[in-house]
């Protein structure tokens, strides 16, 4: 008979509190008045999505600020439908990559406003290319989440 | 084989600055600083080897969130964390392989941003055996002081000369704490872990350092005030807190390693940069490295010697009691070290040296050490 | 200046749940495996380098210091690497350096997981930084999906045959790690299964996807004079040829990842040191860290096998699968085995028993050159390991 060896449980939670630093609490700011702010490179011209101090590839600092749209593009998106501890929405929900009018690096985010009722239909409904545009939170509180998530936007 | 491999540029960020910035920002800013001291850009940076953690930052595989920060982006960049003084040894590695001619090395670790130093090195403790008792950094460092108090009759006022002396030569270091502490304020303090008071501690601090390691070669061309690197050893000790010795660990044959490598004695050591995060350690530490035989740490302090007028001056900068970043602390060490060869060390200089000792150490009561001798 | 390295020894514990051992013995057996398998005790080791996931995964902080004696490290120098996903290899690497520095001759590299501890894709989240990305970042799955939504969609292929590619990859990986005693999964699937399994984060199914494994790993690297003086001959030294590794940002969003800079760098890099320069010719076989069956698509390209757009034509062919001319993962892979912190290592210790013809039942007959592969974050770190023998071609 296989031997049973015993087990102990015990979850671990750790307090954290990260400083944002001048630029990303400007960003955040900025999302209380509905603001997505990016910096632009003045070597590369690229426009970074969230706002940086500074550009990855050139390594120069990127104190230009520039607005992009709250409108975009689904760069990718994939359905979610497992569950972790610590995940902030409960599955099944999708999330993407959105490449905003005006920036050019993408924004993870939620996609929201799909229909999730049958998953083998979502590809039908949620396609690389897609309009989206950001549904604000009425109370925003000055964090990622003060978007709710990005809906498919209607081509008129 | 044995070209030498040479610092070229050290750059450090205090806690003052730190505390409010954003931890990738400030590695970007400490490697802007080394670029600009060698007129390098990004591009040409060989490797990048990284040193922090990710209990400390709450963010886990630490260096993917500042990787690019650092210059890594599309580079070769590796990670030795908890102790960045390992982030060096493996730079100079691959200096010395051939495969690339430099090599930056870089530590970053925001103390302030943590549930608490306590609290996070109880997680070093195994789940079943030591973390339900509680061991962590200070009661470890508690029981060690204990020990050591007993067996050699070192003495709580011996301990608090060390803050005193740490903490005095912080003024002299833009980087480092800067508020003068007395022996008499050392002794009064609050009892953390007997016999160590709140003073006996280091803090929590924010900090971030980087150096650039280079080939004999590259070194040459990029400056006229190279440190050499002459020996390195580190050794860790046991797993179970209670199978080791205590006041023998792994740090006499760590230093016995990289003096043997050094080609040097003790006695040959101008100035050390030593890791003491509770006061007891530095004495303790002082008689492992061979500065005074074992057991006579309490008369090294009481003669002076280890002061910045003394024959050996151990932590100018005023150490680990005057500056703890953590994770970051062992390449601080390494830094200043490299500034006293240089003769860039400012107010905290000490004259005429030839030949420093950095020292670093973690894990409960130093599980872990390592030693690092530079010569200019 | 750099010395010749080879790998010598390869121990492994058998990968799965293993609730019958708590993480130092895991160490331990797979330190003693390696040591076992090339005769060799712990004072023959100089130094010791190892690695895992972050600690959180386990909730044991610094865990170089709790498996010191499990390593036989007690006395020795002993340092810890860590680069999430990838951490296997860079540990590989880091030994590697360790010996062709000069500074040791004989050295133990030990990767390891115990992540059935955990809830392992919570702990992946937080790899994410906290102000952007956690929230939208779902572990694993959530960063590989979206890559292999975006490979199907830039080279306007079919989702059917995109999805049938890794399909047959899955069957094929699976039922090779049936020759692998030491593989987690170990099942007998079609086609059909894997087309009808359960979507885990679309289009990822949960037989396109890699278990979460305990299990640990470590390999003896020595350098030229003690590897000839230890191992049973020289045929069976897997000597290092080549090394890469690169990293792209932190953001997911900054940089592309179907055509995947970090891969093709660190691809390139190794090639160059190594001398392989027709990847598909010059391989023998190639393990891949491939935790996600469309993701291996992917790598085919980045690593030079074929061009953009053509990895479902390997599959299709039969090039990468097994009996093909450059099979891949004849160990099963990530796919079927991964406890995370080993699993790169597994990669190295996978080609170098390929490469000294010591694979038993997953040998690839007269393999003598092999690519390992790691990759770590959020598909943001790739890592590669070409090791050869230096036996005659026969």
């Amino acid at each position: 008979m296989a031997e049973e060896y015993k087990s102990i449980k015990e979850e671990i939670h750790l307090p954290y509190k990260w400083a944002l630093g001048p630029v990303f609490t400007k960003f955040f700011e900025n999302f209380k008045e509905k603001k997505i702010m990016g910096t632009k490179c003045p070597k590369c011209h690229r426009v970074l999505i969230p706002a940086r101090r500074f550009c990855p590839r050139c390594f120069v600092d990127t104190d230009e600020w520039v607005q992009v749209s709250n409108e975009g593009t689904v760069r990718t998106w994939s359905l979610v439908n497992f569950e972790y501890s610590g995940q902030v929405k409960k599955p099944p929900y999708v999330q993407g990559l959105i490449d905003l009018d005006g920036a050019d690096t993408a924004l993870a985010h939620f996609i929201g406003g799909i229909d999730l009722s049958d998953l083998e239909k979502v590809p039908e409904q949620v396609k690389i290319g897609m309009r989206v545009k950001a549904r604000w939170k009425e109370n925003r509180e000055g964090n990622i989440l003060d978007i709710e998530y990005f809906e498919p936007k209607e081509e008129l | 084989m044995t070209d030498r491999v040479g610092i070229v540029a050290v750059a450090q960020i205090g806690h003052d600055y730190a505390v409010d910035k954003n931890l990738r920002e400030i590695c970007y800013e400490v490697t802007k600083d080394i670029l600009s001291q060698v007129e390098m850009e990004r591009e040409d940076l060989g490797t990048i080897i990284s040193s922090s953690s990710d209990h400390w930052q709450g963010i886990s595989c630490s260096n993917s969130y500042y990787y690019e920060a650092i210059g890594a982006y599309l580079k070769n960049s590796s990670k030795a964390p908890e102790d960045s003084a390992f982030a060096f040894l493996y730079g100079m590695m691959r200096i010395m392989t051939g495969h690339f001619d430099t090599a930056l090395v870089h530590a970053v670790t925001k103390g302030s941003e943590i549930p608490g130093v306590s609290t996070l090195t109880n997680l070093y403790a195994d789940p079943f055996i030591q973390r339900p008792v509680g061991l962590d950094d200070v009661s470890t460092a508690a029981l060690q002081a204990v020990e050591y108090m007993d067996r050699y009759k070192i003495t709580e006022e011996h301990a608090a000369k060390v803050v005193a002396k740490n903490r005095g030569n912080g003024l002299n270091n833009p980087y480092a704490l800067k508020e003068r502490v007395s022996v008499e304020d050392v002794l009064k303090s609050q009892i953390m872990a007997y016999p160590l008071k709140k003073l006996d501690c280091a803090p929590s601090s924010d900090g971030t350092c980087a150096l650039l390691l280079a080939s004999e070669e590259k070194t040459r061309e990029l400056t006229d005030n190279p440190v050499w690197i002459k020996g390195i050893g580190w050794e860790v000790d046991h797993t179970y807190f209670g199978d080791r010795d205590l006041l023998n660990g792994s740090l006499r044959k760590a230093a016995k390693r990289a003096y043997n490598m050094a080609g040097i004695e003790p006695k040959e050591i101008d100035v050390a940069e030593i890791c003491e995060p509770y006061s007891f350690q530095e004495l303790l530490w002082c008689e492992q490295l061979g500065f005074c035989p074992e057991g006579k740490g309490g008369k090294l302090i009481d003669e002076g010697v280890t002061e910045m007028s003394g024959e050996l001056p151990v932590n100018p900068s005023g150490g680990v009691l005057s500056n703890n970043p953590y994770v970051a602390r062992g390449l601080f060490r390494i830094v200043e070290g490299a500034l006293q060869v240089m003769g860039k060390a400012g107010k905290r200089q000490v004259p005429d040296v030839e030949t420093a000792l950095a020292h670093s150490t973690h894990g409960f009561a130093g599980q872990l050490h390592s030693v690092i001798i530079l010569e200019g | 200046m750099s010395r010749k390295v080879g790998i010598i020894g390869v121990g492994q514990t058998k990968h799965g749940r293993r609730d019958d051992v708590n993480y130092i013995d895991l160490v331990y057996d797979a330190v003693r495996a390696a040591m076992e398998d090339v005769k060799i005790s712990p004072g023959d080791i100089d130094a010791v380098v190892s690695g895992s996931m972050p600690p959180p995964m386990e909730g044991i902080n610094a865990p170089h210091l709790y498996w010191s004696d499990a390593m036989g490290a007690f006395g020795k120098p002993s340092m810890r690497i860590a680069t999430c996903g990838s951490t296997g290899m860079s540990i590989a690497q880091s030994a590697y350096y360790h010996v062709a520095s000069g500074l040791f001759d004989v050295v133990l590299a030990v990767g390891a997981e115990k992540m059935l501890e955990n809830d392992p894709q919570g702990t992946m989240t937080t790899v994410a930084d906290p102000f952007f990305q956690r929230p939208f970042i779902a572990g694993a799955p959530g960063v590989f999906s979206m890559q292999s939504i975006q490979y199907s969609h830039r080279y306007g292929l079919p989702e059917e045959r995109v999805r049938m590619a890794a399909a047959q990859i899955s069957v094929d990986h699976h039922t090779n790690a049936l020759d692998n005693p030491y593989a987690h999964i170990r099942i007998k699937i079609t086609v059909d299964d894997v087309l009808k399994s359960r979507i885990i984060s679309y289009p990822t199914r949960l037989l396109d996807v890699c278990p979460s494994s305990d299990g640990a790993c470590a390999l003896v690297f020595a350098c030229e004079e003690k590897a000839k003086k230890i191992a049973e001959s020289p045929d069976e030294i897997a000597w290092v040829k080549g090394v890469g590794y690169a990293g792209d940002e932190h953001f997911f969003g900054d940089s592309d990842k179907v055509v995947w800079e970090s891969a093709i760098k660190a691809s390139q890099e190794a090639y160059k040191m190594a001398g392989i320069q027709n990847p598909l010719k010059d391989l023998d076989v190639a393990e891949i860290y491939n935790p996600f069956t469309y993701q291996e698509l992917i790598y085919y390209e980045c690593f030079g096998f074929c061009g953009k757009g053509e990895a479902c034509k390997l599959v299709e062919d039969g090039a990468v699968l097994r009996g093909g001319e450059l099979p891949c993962d004849p160990s099963g892979g990530t796919l079927c085995t991964n406890p995370i912190g080993a699993t790169g290592l597994l990669r190295v210790g996978e080609a170098a028993l390929q490469v000294s013809g010591r694979a038993d039942k997953r040998q690839v007959p007269g393999a003598r050159t092999a690519l390992s592969h790691a990759m770590g974050g959020s598909d943001q770190f790739n890592g590669i390991m070409i090791l050869g023998s230096d036996k005659m071609e026969v």
